[in-house]
């Protein structure tokens, strides 16, 4: 202490004596800093030609009834997008799950002493169960699973495609709780020679019957293993649905994209010949080919050969940090995010601190079932003040890994490439980083 | 050659002093600038019966700015028939044919009621403010 004292040189004693000032310097800093503070820029109103780079999509903040302020893609059908913050938690809570409709007419009432869910078409005994028949004549059962939208993360793709501009937020993971879809099947007794089973939700629009804009049908194959696992549940989080996704009712089919999970769930049709509707025959259809990948030039030739789109690709996400703040060089910070796959269980979570050349594994969280989020987490102290691109992939048990090759298709659909993150580092007194 | 200065006794209180300005220096105390509002009104529960009537409030509509110009009344008043046009400004800029297509969709695959002419206006509207060449908000 006492050799420092001796040792302040002239110009360290200049500074002092300037410092007497204090009073003066204070006020005069207060105002030039206030000047310098960044402003909080409000997010661009549309992105492209080239890829959105923000990790949601850019529309505002809006409310609706039911849910807490989500990213508005439309008001009419309505889309609303689930902030990246949410999905800290392993179930992404009943207010903040993302909403997506295709047609204008949606319940804003259901009359559940009057509403009766029906099992029709080719069954011996067609049937209308009343929500407390469903609730109390059936074992329930429950699954946690995800729900991911068709086209989450659509405004990545390039060249950008038509359709919902969803960042990554069009998903969630819930516990979903009712009853087995095969056991209302055999009450009703699927008659021989069917071959799909339909769901009709309270989805309706202005557009001519039998056109896609008059009612939204979705089918599956009866003969499709994820019939085995649907179930139509009553509960989402272990309480009634937000009207906005699906109230009274709505499928589940774990692991297979949302555009199956009818909503508003009312009828359940045995077909005996192939759904040809549009949401069917020409909607949320995928290239057959690895990924579900082809090029503009390919669909304008013409020949594509498209299926309907099933299972979800292996994904995962950073959820924090999510790159909005620094972090002070040498601090020990927990990465944190959710994987999945819609073809079973994640076996590994890989992440990278420099952009994909070097992988270490991360921690897994609790395991909620084969088709649920898993958390996972890894600890990192970035030693050097600069910009780290992390990097996150995630391996099912299928051994799919996740590629860093985009992928294109017409749709917009089965978006799975590799997530990365910018992180800023910023130094600090005493390590290496001064 | 640096001249080395003693500092005495008084020079205890300029350090003082000189360490709080460098403390301040360091961070920058709350300053507020002026900014738009971005808020969202809270909404109260609503009034609930105990019949079978289970309804939430109507879901909200927002006003979308279409860019001025010819055919925007036309495409305002046809395409909210099914969806705001919101629709059309979540897009991003998309090429004069995919528009052209878009429109087609709508009209042969939906069964949009868009009579010719006005689908033709449609259509160059969008094409005249919403590609990359010209888009702008």
């Amino acid at each position: 202490m006492e050799q420092r004292r001796q040792n302040v040189s002239r110009r360290d004693a200049l500074k002092l004596l300037s410092a007497a000032g204090g009073l003066t310097i204070v006020k005069w800093s207060r105002s030039t800093f206030a000047e310098q503070l960044p402003v909080n820029q409000e997010i661009e109103p549309f992105t492209g030609p080239g890829p959105n780079p923000h990790w949601n999509s850019v529309g505002p903040y809006v409310g609706e009834p039911q849910k807490a302020p989500l990213i508005g893609l439309t008001d009419r059908p309505v889309q609303l997008e689930t902030p990246r913050s949410y999905f800290r938690s392993v179930f992404t809570p009943n207010d903040a799950f993302y909403v997506r409709w295709h047609l204008p007419d949606i319940p804003n009432r259901v009359d559940l002493a009057e509403w009766g869910l029906k099992i029709e078409g080719n069954v011996n005994k067609p049937l209308t169960l009343s929500f407390s028949e469903l609730t109390e004549k059936f074992k329930p059962v429950s699954v946690t699973a995800v729900n991911q939208c068709s086209g989450n993360s659509r405004s990545r793709f390039q060249p950008r495609v038509a359709g919902g501009q969803w960042g990554n937020g069009a998903m969630g993971n819930a516990l979903w709780t009712g009853v087995r879809l095969r056991e209302l099947l055999d009450a009703a007794g699927v008659k021989q020679g069917s071959v799909q089973v339909q769901f009709q939700g309270l989805e309706t629009g202005p557009g001519p019957q039998g056109s896609g804009s008059n009612v939204f049908l979705k089918s599956l194959e009866l003969s499709d293993s994820a019939l085995d696992e649907a179930v139509v549940a009553y509960l989402m989080n272990g309480e009634p649905l937000p009207m906005l996704n699906g109230f009274p009712l709505r499928l589940v089919v774990p692991g297979y994209f949302a555009t199956y999970w009818m909503k508003c769930l009312t009828w359940i049709r045995v077909l005996a010949t192939p759904d040809e509707n549009f949401w069917m025959k020409t909607a949320y259809r995928v290239p057959d080919t690895l990924r579900g990948n082809t090029t503009p030039e390919e669909m304008k030739a013409g020949g594509v050969k498209t299926i309907a789109i099933s299972r979800m690709p292996v994904r995962s996400f950073l959820i924090s940090p999510d790159g909005s703040s620094k972090i002070p060089a040498g601090m020990n910070v927990t990465l944190r995010g959710i994987a999945f796959s819609g073809y079973g269980k994640i076996v590994k979570v890989e992440v990278s601190e420099d952009g994909t050349k070097t992988w270490r594994e991360a921690r897994l969280g609790e395991d909620h079932g084969a088709y649920s989020f898993r958390t996972w987490e890894a600890q990192w102290t970035p030693k050097i003040p600069r910009s780290y691109t992390l990097a996150v992939r995630a391996t099912d048990e299928k051994g799919k890994v996740q590629p860093d090759e985009p992928v294109w298709n017409p749709g917009g659909y089965l978006w799975n490439k590799i997530e990365k993150q910018e992180i800023v580092v910023g130094k600090v007194s005493g390590g290496e980083s001064r | 050659m640096r001249k080395r200065l003693s500092v005495l006794v008084p020079g205890a209180g300029l350090l003082l002093i000189a360490a709080g300005t460098a403390v301040f220096a360091q961070f920058q105390s709350g300053s507020y600038g002026s900014t738009k509002t971005n808020s969202l009104a809270q909404t109260i529960s609503p009034q609930l019966s105990q019949d079978g009537n289970f309804s939430v409030a109507s879901f909200p509509s927002f006003a979308t700015e279409l860019a001025e110009g010819e055919g925007r009344a036309e495409t305002q008043s046809f395409c909210a028939m099914c969806h705001s046009t919101r629709y059309i400004t979540m897009q991003p800029p998309l090429p004069a044919p995919t528009w052209d297509a878009e429109v087609n969709k709508m009209i042969k695959t939906f069964g949009a009621p868009i009579p010719d002419a006005a689908a033709k206006k449609i259509i160059s509207y969008l094409q005249d403010h919403y590609t990359p060449e010209n888009r702008k908000h």
